[in-house]
């Protein structure tokens, strides 16, 4: 039986993006979140949930940093051993992928939309800090305490910062 | 080998507040440790790296709550635990009781408690390996497969509708022929069946009742397989079993619908392939979770069976303590020990039945105290007066003798004990006749004869040593305020002295009266003899009984006269004049005197330091010179006499004596001896020893005779160094005194 550690420093890379006219699109990868551990917990039916927060502002270089709007994003994903696909679940739609693999990478690559308040000013810079954590372990009813006691998949990830493309 | 001596234990308040205060020094600590802990367990994440938080507060809280008490159960029992130990050691009451219950309680709990234990373990191990591991996951594998199997043959028996209903719908552009494609189609299958035609990830035509949820789940997968494959497939849920295929403008699927029940066996069967999963992969987390809490459990045990020694050894052993405690406090005299101990139990029934207990010794020490109070003042009261009595008794010349009922002598007095030659150690409680003399004990007897229960008073000669007293006897017969018999009061009054006087008085009188009536006729005589003898000298010259008569009537005027002087001077003994001067040196001329009238006799003055006393000289001297004048004629031509005067401090008194080694007095005139006109000496007047008693009885003394050793009399005079009237009484400062000036 494999071991039930979390997986080694979890964190956000490639955080990217546009921004313009109320929206800013923030585009970032989930990394080191799914050990193999948690593969195979993934495998043996668990759902694994990931929430995500994105916050934009705009940067000073000599003022405090104005924030323009933050957007909470979850995504899950639980093995159907019935029908043997991964179903997937976003805030904007669901998916089914009979693919491990896609199924992570879907888990991994974000595209996240914020609403943003405040005008963009051409050539001004933006930033967006995003970050990750594993909100909760889909066990069966009678688990829940035995997985509490035995590992905490308690995955959090440091801000990470990108700059946005502005117009 | 002797056991080390129990200790009791103190309840001293200050031992009380110290233990208090240690106590919550304890707890301090135990608080800081929980705290310590908590932080520690907080922190766990940060230490490890694979142990993170949880964001689960509740359970959080529950954990460190069973921390907190088993940390504190841990402490209290641990304490109790090195608190007994340490009791034990002191050797104090009850330590070795409560150690050796909780002992036992620990044992009986932890034996079977350990044994449960490891056998639960052993089962909950073996059964988690045997339910993860064995025919179970096989047989949640078989049943899903059967389950999944079972959809896709129900999905395989849609495929003809959904080929048909592809086939038909290939070429048509007007979609208002759709449905009667679909219904077409659907004729071919089962009961139930739907037929949906979707374009563009959009539902454009269906045919049959399908729930919503299935047509959301059948859009999801569809749009999950559109892009892939030979155009057509099977799609299996838990709700629903589907065939589809793909046509030029989109894709065409048949569905039906599993009946409830058996969506809901395939459902309960994926739940169940999903735990058996699940718990494959917590295998060691569950099995360390249910070892942890049985080891919880094991150990609540334990300490819960320790506390519950501790609890109940106390509850037997603190009234045990207190009763000892108690009893050692009503040992040392304690009387006001109270024990604060309430229970409904035997032991709060014995408590209580020590406190009425010492309370009733209380009361009862109490009356016995004001008893014993009292007894003691009537005690002291009766000793004051038996002393008061006895002093008065042998104050008295009256000896007193108090008989009992039974005949047992109550009380006697040391004049008794003079009297009557009685040793009166000792006597006070034996039979009188036991002690008395036979001839004293019945002429008690036939007195008390005479009583008749009243009062008798006789004048009796009794026998004491080889002299006979007369006594005068007087018996009373005691009685109570009821007229019972008590006893008998005998008083013995000697009359020795009395009668002495009274014949030494009558002797006087005699004396008076025949100086008087003998004087007178002497003159004449001796004056008619003498001229007789003038006249008829002559005449009868020749005849010498004519002179010899003459000569002897003369004679015997003469002695007639003599002895009329001596009675006169008998009768007249005036009263001493009593002043304080040198005692011996009055005596000392006297022997010298006799020293030279008589030089045969070796005569000896001794001395011993008499103060100066009051004493009537003339009397003195003359008292001494009727001793030496009898010690002169007894002893004749030789012999010695030896006159002494001492002191006797302790008395009070000078003794003068006279000891001669002559022949001694027969016994038969002793008695008599101071009586006048005895004599056993030729010429004698028999006045001599009369005047010497006379003359010491008037110094308030007395003379009394003894033999001397080896042979011979002595004489001994003997009178108080100051007379009466010139000591220093105390009268005044008596009771007495103040009693009659209070009158």
């Amino acid at each position: 039986m494999s071991s039930l550690a979390g997986p080694p420093d979890p964190g956000i890379a490639e955080v990217s993006g546009t921004i313009r006219g109320g929206e800013a699109r923030v585009r970032f990868t989930l990394r080191n979140a799914f050990p193999p551990e948690m593969v195979e917990a993934l495998k043996s039916g668990i759902e694994i949930t990931f929430k995500t927060t994105v916050e934009v502002e705009r940067v000073y270089r000599r003022w405090f940093n104005r924030p323009m709007g933050q957007v909470q994003y979850t995504r899950s994903v639980r093995y159907d051993a019935l029908s043997r696909v991964y179903r997937l679940h976003r805030d904007d739609g669901d998916e089914l992928l009979e693919d491990v693999l896609a199924a992570l990478d879907r888990m991994t690559r974000f595209e996240v939309v914020v609403p943003v308040t405040g005008d963009v000013e051409k050539g001004k810079p933006y930033r967006a800090r995003v970050r990750a954590r594993l909100d909760k372990v889909g066990l069966s009813e009678p688990l829940r305490s035995i997985f509490f006691f035995s590992s905490l998949w308690d995955v959090e990830t440091d801000w990470a910062r990108g700059y946005l493309q502005a117009p | 080998m002797t056991a080390p001596p129990v200790r009791q234990p103190t309840l001293d308040p200050a031992a009380d507040a110290a233990k208090s205060r240690r106590e919550r020094w304890a707890i301090g600590i135990v608080a800081v440790l929980v705290a310590i802990l908590t932080f520690f367990e907080a922190h766990l994440a940060a230490l490890g790296g694979a142990v993170t938080f949880s964001s689960n507060i509740v359970i959080f809280a529950l954990i460190n709550l069973n921390v907190v008490f088993v940390v504190l159960l841990i402490f209290l029992v641990t304490r109790n635990v090195f608190k007994i130990l340490l009791d034990r050691r002191r050797n104090l009451l009850g330590a070795k009781l409560r150690s050796r219950l909780v002992l036992i309680f620990i044992g009986f709990s932890l034996i079977p408690t350990v044994l449960l234990f490891i056998a639960a373990t052993n089962i909950t191990t073996t059964s988690i390996k045997s339910w993860i591991g064995g025919r179970v996951g096989h047989a949640l594998t078989g049943a899903i497969d059967i389950a999944r199997e079972r959809l896709e043959e129900e999905a395989r028996i849609l495929s003809p509708a959904a080929e048909s209903a592809a086939a038909g719908l290939s070429g048509l552009v007007a979609p208002g022929s759709f449905p009667r494609v679909l219904d077409s189609s659907r004729k071919q299958a089962p009961a139930g069946t739907a037929l949906l035609y979707f374009e563009k990830d959009a539902e454009v035509a269906r045919d049959g009742d399908l729930p919503s949820t299935i047509r959301a789940e059948v859009l999801t997968r569809i749009k999950g397989v559109k892009g892939g494959g030979d155009g057509k497939g099977t799609l299996i849920g838990d709700q629903f079993a589907a065939a589809w295929r793909r046509t030029p403008g989109g894709v065409v699927v048949a569905v039906r619908p599993l009946p409830p029940a058996e969506a809901a066996r395939i459902r309960e069967i994926a739940r169940a392939y999903d735990e058996y999963h699940q718990v494959r992969l917590l295998d060691d987390p569950i099995r360390a979770n249910y070892v942890g809490i049985l080891i919880l459990i094991t150990l609540l045990i334990v300490f819960a069976a320790s506390w519950m020694g501790i609890y109940l050894a106390r509850q037997i052993t603190v009234p045990v303590q207190l009763l000892a405690e108690g009893t050692e406090e009503v040992a040392r005299g304690n009387l006001d020990v109270s024990l604060d101990y309430r229970s409904s139990d035997e032991f709060g029934t014995l408590v209580a039945s020590f406190n009425r207990m010492t309370a009733d010794l209380k009361e009862m020490k109490g009356s016995l105290e004001e008893t014993n109070a009292s007894l003691t003042r009537t005690y002291d009261e009766l000793r004051r007066r038996t002393q008061f009595i006895e002093t008065i008794l042998d104050s008295i010349s009256t000896g007193v003798i108090v008989i009992d009922r039974h005949g047992r002598i109550a009380m006697i007095n040391k004049v008794a004990e003079r009297l009557l030659r009685i040793d009166t150690v000792g006597a006070v409680g034996r039979m009188y006749r036991d002690v008395l003399q036979e001839d004293h004990y019945e002429a008690i007897r036939d007195l008390y004869r005479e009583t008749a229960g009243g009062q008798v008073e006789r004048q009796v000669e009794l026998v004491v040593g080889e002299k006979r007293i007369a006594f005068r006897v007087s018996l009373t017969s005691l009685r109570d305020d009821a007229g019972e018999h008590m006893g008998l009061v005998t008083t013995f009054d000697d009359l020795s002295q009395a009668m002495r006087l009274q014949r030494v008085l009558a002797w006087r009188e005699v004396a008076r009266r025949i100086a008087h009536d003998i004087r007178n006729p002497l003159t004449p005589i001796r004056l008619s003899t003498e001229r007789m003898q003038r006249k008829y000298a002559a005449v009868h010259a020749e005849d010498p009984v004519f002179a010899e008569c003459t000569h002897a009537i003369l004679t015997e005027v003469d002695t007639l006269k003599h002895l009329v002087d001596e009675f006169t001077r008998f009768a007249r003994m005036p009263v001493p004049r009593l002043e304080e001067g040198d005692l011996p040196g009055e005596i000392r001329p006297v022997v010298e005197t006799y020293r030279t009238s008589h030089p045969g006799i070796r005569w000896e003055f001794l001395q011993e330091g008499p103060p100066r006393v009051w004493f009537d000289p003339f009397q003195i001297r003359r008292a001494v010179t009727n001793l030496l004048d009898n010690a002169a004629a007894a002893l004749g031509e030789g012999g010695s006499v030896t006159v002494t005067c001492t002191h006797d401090k302790a008395a009070g008194k000078v003794r003068i004596g006279v000891a001669d080694d002559g022949p001694g007095i027969p016994p038969g005139d002793r008695d008599r001896l101071f009586e006048p006109y005895f004599s056993r000496r030729e010429g004698g007047t028999g006045l001599g020893l009369a005047i010497v008693s006379t003359i010491a009885s008037d110094h308030g003394g007395t003379v009394r005779m003894r033999d001397n050793t080896p042979r011979g009399t002595v004489f001994e005079m003997e009178f108080p160094a100051r007379p009466p009237s010139k000591e220093k009484t105390g009268v005044t400062d008596s009771g007495i005194d103040d009693g009659r000036r209070g009158s």
